[in-house]
């Protein structure tokens, strides 16, 4: 049986005010214009990200574009990737959140759906690094979306093992607190973070992208003097 | 410098270890280490990331506590010898100052170029909202705004008098304004492919060089508009032109890495210089002042061996600026400091210092005789994409992403 996750598909218009197809259309003109160091790519995860005030602090400086769009499944970022997205930009990494959406799916369709995206990157991008985020966990209690994700994370965790250039970072060990809820501090509707939330998941990631965008620098020598 | 551990630190350590490579499934040196360092069941939940979180906790302090040491050691320089007040200042020591003057807000998008008026008390913008604004800069004063561009505009000059600026945009034209009444556009100059982003103008202003992403440098005749020759050389974008004071060379610097100059008459191209390691996004002629600054820094024996110029300094994505001789093709030396992309550049009138704008929202100034970042000052709230420093008046300007410009004195 075919996989629904790794076959590139276009969001439907269901409503009919084509604010997806207007989103991608200004990506593919951003590409263009701009010379992004780092690519973000994805869901609301990525989307919601540049509505917070870490954007400006952390991510912005580090010159990055966002091409995250609401709801996007894996099958969607494909459509993307192969509409060209990716065509005119040569950031030094691209970082994918993609998956939340992708409900009803099972594990092994959704991490086959990430690999997927991984090498239609690769292929646009074959020096630039890839770094997958595990799919951030939902909802304030403990449910079966959560065990969708945690088991999809183990997947793509294996699968893109031997990958090159390839880095999966677990950015979501600091937002389950130890009785098993997630705090609307940090997720205020249990499924996209707040700016507290954001700090929680995306520091991990913004410091990795320090380390891969510097590491052809020569380091400095940092020791204080005393 | 050894280091020793209490015996409570040890354990912690040994457990973030443990943790560690219980996190990385490590199983067997996990279970070694329990072995050998007697740890008992499970590691808490408070060691979870600990290593790695002092890991790269440590560089992050190291780094802060060098800026912070830098910013001390200025601070009390500045407290110690104090900066000159106004009627002591001298036009070859000048630096700006913070705080800034005045913060001029207006325009709907990010700033990409300020310039000053060669006479006149103003100051003229560039944005990609696609206008053009001119502001008094002694009060502070909006005065107009010079519409017709219908995209990004990327870069204005004026020519010697200031009775013409022009400008050029990511619309693939070039405009002519006039300067001296009305403030219209009076010429549109199309040819280049791509977006146009550099301009500049001859020193006699009889002619305009133009550069653009379609990878050629342009140069263009004042009077009919025509396109009267086209330079081909770089692989890439190229970023910004810059004529050489005598007017006998065009420098240019681009995506591909590399500064290049050009022999105006001819076409050719006198030498290309390499070294920067990302893209060149400004570079910037040395006023005849800096040569012996230059020489010195360049630690060239002075007596024999010195470096004859014309000199140029370059800014790059790699946030590095280069000193160049061009006669050698040598990068002379190199300043290190900025934390992010250097974005603009220019000589100090006096040709003791060069000030640069950064995307790490600074504005840095470089005493070149000791190839030190003498003074830094967090210029704004975002990326500082260009600044200039006025020939003869006490005054530098800056613009930014942020979209304001502000004008700091200097003293």
């Amino acid at each position: 049986m075919s996989n629904p996750c790794v076959i590139p598909t276009m969001v439907q218009d269901t409503l009919g005010d084509g604010r997806w197809m207007s989103q991608h259309k200004r990506n593919l003109a951003e590409g263009l214009e701009r010379e992004p160091e780092v690519v973000l790519i994805g869901d609301s995860i990525i989307h919601c990200l540049m509505l917070r005030s870490i954007w400006h602090d952390l991510f912005e400086p580090l010159h990055c574009l966002n091409f995250g769009i609401e709801f996007d499944e894996t099958q969607h970022v494909l459509w993307r990737i192969n509409d060209g997205i990716l065509d005119h930009v040569k950031p030094k990494v691209v970082v994918v959140h993609v998956g939340t959406y992708n409900t009803s799916n099972t594990p092994d369709q959704i991490s086959a759906g990430i690999l997927e995206i991984a090498n239609a990157i690769r292929s646009k991008l074959p020096e630039t690094n890839i770094v997958i985020c595990s799919i951030l966990p939902r909802g304030q209690h403990d449910n079966p979306l959560r065990k969708l994700y945690a088991e999809t994370n183990k997947e793509i965790c294996s699968k893109v093992a031997n990958f090159p250039k390839l880095e999966y970072i677990d950015i979501s060990k600091e937002l389950v607190q130890p009785d098993g809820t997630i705090s609307h501090h940090d997720m205020l509707d249990y499924l996209r973070p707040t700016n507290a939330g954001y700090h929680k998941c995306f520091e991990p990631v913004h410091e990795l992208l320090i380390q891969l965008l510097s590491e052809h620098e020569v380091e400095r020598d940092l020791t204080p003097s005393e | 410098m050894k280091m020793v551990l209490s015996q409570r630190q040890k354990e912690e350590l040994n457990k973030a270890i443990a943790d560690y490579l219980s996190s990385n499934g490590y199983t067997t040196a996990l279970e070694g280490l329990k072995r050998d360092a007697d740890i008992s069941g499970e590691v808490e939940k408070k060691y979870g990331g600990l290593l790695e979180k002092k890991w790269t906790s440590v560089i992050r302090l190291q780094k802060k506590v060098m800026e912070l040491e830098s910013k001390l050691s200025e601070a009390e320089k500045e407290f110690i010898e104090g900066a000159p007040t106004r009627a002591k200042r001298s036009p070859t020591e000048w630096i700006p100052r913070g705080p800034e003057k005045f913060c001029l807000s207006g325009h709907r998008a990010p700033v990409t170029k300020v310039i000053f008026h060669p006479v006149f008390g103003l100051i003229v913008s560039a944005s990609e909202d696609a206008s053009i604004r001119v502001w008094d800069y002694e009060t502070g004063e909006y005065e107009r705004s010079l519409k017709g561009h219908t995209d990004s505009i990327q870069d204005i000059a004026f020519d010697h008098t200031g009775k013409i600026l022009v400008s050029c945009s990511a619309d693939m034209s070039i405009k002519i304004w006039d300067f001296t009444q009305g403030y219209q556009c009076i010429k549109t100059m199309h040819g280049h492919d791509h977006n146009v982003s550099g301009v500049a103008f001859m020193p006699n202003g009889d002619f305009i060089v133009s550069a653009s992403r379609d990878k050629t440098i342009k140069i263009w005749e004042v009077a009919t508009g025509y396109c009267v020759k086209t330079f081909s050389g770089h692989r890439e974008w190229v970023r910004q032109v810059k004529v050489s004071p005598d007017g006998s060379y065009i420098a240019s610097c681009s995506n591909d890495h590399t500064v290049r100059v050009w022999v105006a008459a001819t076409k050719e191209c006198k030498v290309e210089l390499r070294d920067h390691e990302h893209v060149v996004e400004c570079i910037a002629w040395a006023n005849e002042s800096a040569n012996s600054a230059i020489n010195e820094a360049a630690g060239g024996d002075n007596k024999k061996g010195a470096f004859e110029g014309p000199f140029l300094v370059s800014g790059s994505r790699d946030k590095t600026l280069r000193v160049w001789d061009v006669s050698s093709g040598l990068c002379l030396f190199t300043l290190i400091g900025h934390d992010n992309w250097v974005r603009g550049v220019v000589f100090h009138p006096g040709g003791k210092y060069i000030i640069s704008a950064s995307d790490d929202k600074t504005l840095r100034v470089w005493d070149i005789r000791n190839k030190r970042n003498m003074k830094t000052l967090d210029a704004h709230s975002h990326f500082c994409t260009s600044l200039d420093f006025h020939r003869t008046q006490p005054y530098v300007i800056t613009g930014s992403v942020d979209k304001t410009i502000k004008v700091w004195e200097c003293r």
